[in-house]
């Protein structure tokens, strides 16, 4: 094998990224050109379409632009500050945690009962039950939104009448036109439509503990209470990290949803992160800029990002070390 | 539990029984009455109210649905983009979680971080340098950049759910073909693959169904082109022209959801078991 030859490995590869130079790298890329080969392509669609329009709009933060032709004007750090100083975006942040917050904890303690009842080997028809829970999720946001906005906004009224009648409310409530109800009914809809996705995760978990744990205890004279604590949460506890977290990275991230429902509306009560960015950058809302402009949003959606990244990072390491400490506590 | 009389127990599962059917009844109900009102008339739409039982069978609505709002056409759309994005979603990621769980190359674990990180990130707004990018390389108004556009969204998911399968297969397996004279084209294509066979249907399902249900990606990328519309954009743009053909959009509503809660009931078996061992693992 020619130096030459080795040299022009190197750079036909370019979607690696590049390496401290170790003896042999050249002849390691070159023996492994076919696992380059198969990665290209899903390596040329992620790098194309998701990580490069991340980087691209981190150039975009520095400009005033209205997404047409060239970026404009370039304004420094000017949209950092404005961003940091828009009472909007710090309620779309203090939506989207509210949103993340409420819905995490109730959605997970409902999934969980629901996977320990379905869970029961005695139980008939639990995969007819699983099913039924579970359709919600294959649903689009988007058709979802508009068959509730019928049921809600054309007949609110009969949810609300019945209300009424056993005196919880007087009379007719806008569900979604209401700044204090909108924000509560699309988490109870976000409650709904993603359930079934924790309700299969825990359901695997259950699936995980071996039988003979459950049947040892009995003998041990364990109440099914006594077990739930000392056999279910603790052998729960590796996949209910995992849980934890693909929840909160997807409360983060909700706009379908909003969009379809309220658009950030009524009176910005329901903004989150992503409709604030998503306003920003193609108008739309009401009371936000009319001037569509393309750096302020990419400079609120880096902050965002950085935002999630620490969050990330802070949930990871309180849940490794609640788990470490629990794990020593049991030994 | 054992102190309890049979004919106590007995009652307790009954009871749990109902209390699983009626918070199911509860759970489908919007798709219930959206089923329901497809069928109701204008007038029994507005006086049914919250009832999903229509007073008369309006099977019109869907004929109307199907042909002048066009609705067939975004049927067959929906076909295509779907069709195109798990066929292009299957052969990337199978081929990128093969030789990432199977083989080791200089940079692995740097792009695996990187892949990694990508998850974090807020994606909504990258739409507009994608946006960019299609319009550059002449795609715009294609369904081809749908495709493309909605297959790259679904690579990280896909790749790491074919990596920890390919993780778990015997490597004994590949040694005996290799000893065999097989090349690693051989391997992956001929052994491999076809034992992927449940995960080839999971990550297939899931593009399916991601595809079906996309409405933002279509959206921008056929604004201009309403013949190419999916049915979730051509029924956002049937609401903003007919405010009040409310009968129809359920009927629409109906079209756009039964096919996708069809296959998933179908297919459930390999979606659910995707999902469990992506968390397990």
């Amino acid at each position: 094998m020619s130096l030459l030859d080795t040299r022009e490995r190197r750079r036909a590869s370019p979607p690696r990224p590049p390496v401290a130079a170790r003896p042999g790298l050249g002849r390691r890329i070159r023996a492994a050109k076919w696992s380059y080969a198969y990665l290209a392509p899903m390596a040329v669609l992620l790098l194309a379409f998701v990580v490069y329009p991340i980087f691209a709009s981190f150039g975009y933060t520095f400009y005033r632009w209205n997404g047409i032709g060239a970026p404009g004007d370039y304004v420094g750090l000017a949209n950092f500050r404005q961003i940091l100083h828009d009472g909007i975006f710090w309620g779309a942040v203090e939506h989207t945690f509210v949103y993340a917050f409420v819905l995490v904890p109730v959605q997970l303690l409902l999934a969980l009962a629901l996977a320990l009842v379905l869970n029961n080997p005695k139980l008939k028809f639990a995969l007819f039950f699983r099913t039924v829970y579970f359709i919600p999720v294959v649903t689009s946001a988007a058709v979802v939104g508009v068959v509730i906005q019928l049921m809600l906004a054309n007949f609110g009224d009969s949810a609300g009448s019945l209300l009424a009648k056993t005196g919880v409310t007087d009379g007719h409530i806008d569900w979604l036109g209401d700044p204090h109800t909108a924000l509560a009914v699309i988490i109870a809809i976000g409650i709904w439509h993603t359930l079934g996705y924790n309700l299969v995760y825990f359901l695997a978990g259950l699936q995980t503990i071996p039988a003979e744990l459950y049947e040892a205890a009995k003998l041990d004279g364990c109440g099914p209470v006594q077990s739930f604590f000392r056999i279910t949460i603790p052998m729960l506890r590796q996949v209910g990290v995992v849980i934890v977290v693909l929840a909160f990275i997807g409360s983060f991230q909700v706009f379908d949803l909003v969009q379809v429902l309220t658009g950030g509306g009524p009176y910005f009560a329901t903004e989150v992160v992503n409709t604030y960015i998503y306003h920003l950058a193609f108008g739309g809302s009401a009371g936000a800029a009319a001037e569509p402009d393309i750096g302020l949003a990419s400079a609120a959606s880096f902050l965002y990002g950085l935002l999630l990244i620490v969050f990330s990072a802070l949930q990871v390491l309180a849940l490794r070390g609640i788990s470490r400490r629990r794990t020593a506590a049991h030994q | 539990m054992s102190s309890l009389t049979p004919r106590l127990r007995q009652g307790r599962r009954g009871l749990l029984y109902l209390a699983l059917l009626g918070g199911g009844l509860i759970w489908l109900y919007p798709f219930l009455w959206a089923l329901g009102s497809s069928l109701k008339s204008t007038d029994g739409f507005f006086s049914g109210g919250l009832n999903p039982i229509p007073s008369e069978f309006h099977w019109s609505n869907y004929s109307e649905a199907w042909t002048q709002a066009d609705f067939s056409r975004f049927f067959v759309n929906t076909v295509l983009f779907a069709t195109g994005t798990v066929i292009v979603t299957l052969l990337a990621t199978s081929m990128a979680g093969y030789v990432l769980a199977r083989t080791d190359f200089p940079g692995k674990k740097l792009w695996l971080g990187l892949v990694g990180v990508t998850l974090f990130l807020p994606h909504g707004y990258t739409i507009i340098p994608v946006f960019d990018l299609i319009q550059r390389l002449h795609l715009l108004n294609t369904l081809w950049s749908v495709v493309i556009v909605q297959s790259a969204g679904g690579m990280v998911f896909g790749t790491f759910l074919f990596m920890g399968y390919f993780t778990t297969i015997d490597r004994g397996l590949e040694d005996a073909a290799r000893v065999d004279g097989a090349n690693f084209h051989q391997i992956f294509w001929r052994i491999m693959l076809p034992l992927s066979g449940p995960m080839l249907a999971t990550v297939g399902l899931f593009a399916c169904i991601n595809a079906w249900n996309s409405f933002f990606i279509p959206l921008v990328f056929t604004l201009s082109r309403p013949e190419l519309h999916t049915l979730s954009v051509g029924m956002f743009n049937f609401i903003g022209q007919n405010s009040t053909a409310w009968t129809l959009v359920c009927a629409g509503s109906v079209i756009t959801l039964l096919p996708i809660v069809l296959i998933f009931v179908v297919l459930q078996r390999f979606f659910i078991n995707g999902l469990a061992g992506a968390v397990k693992q």
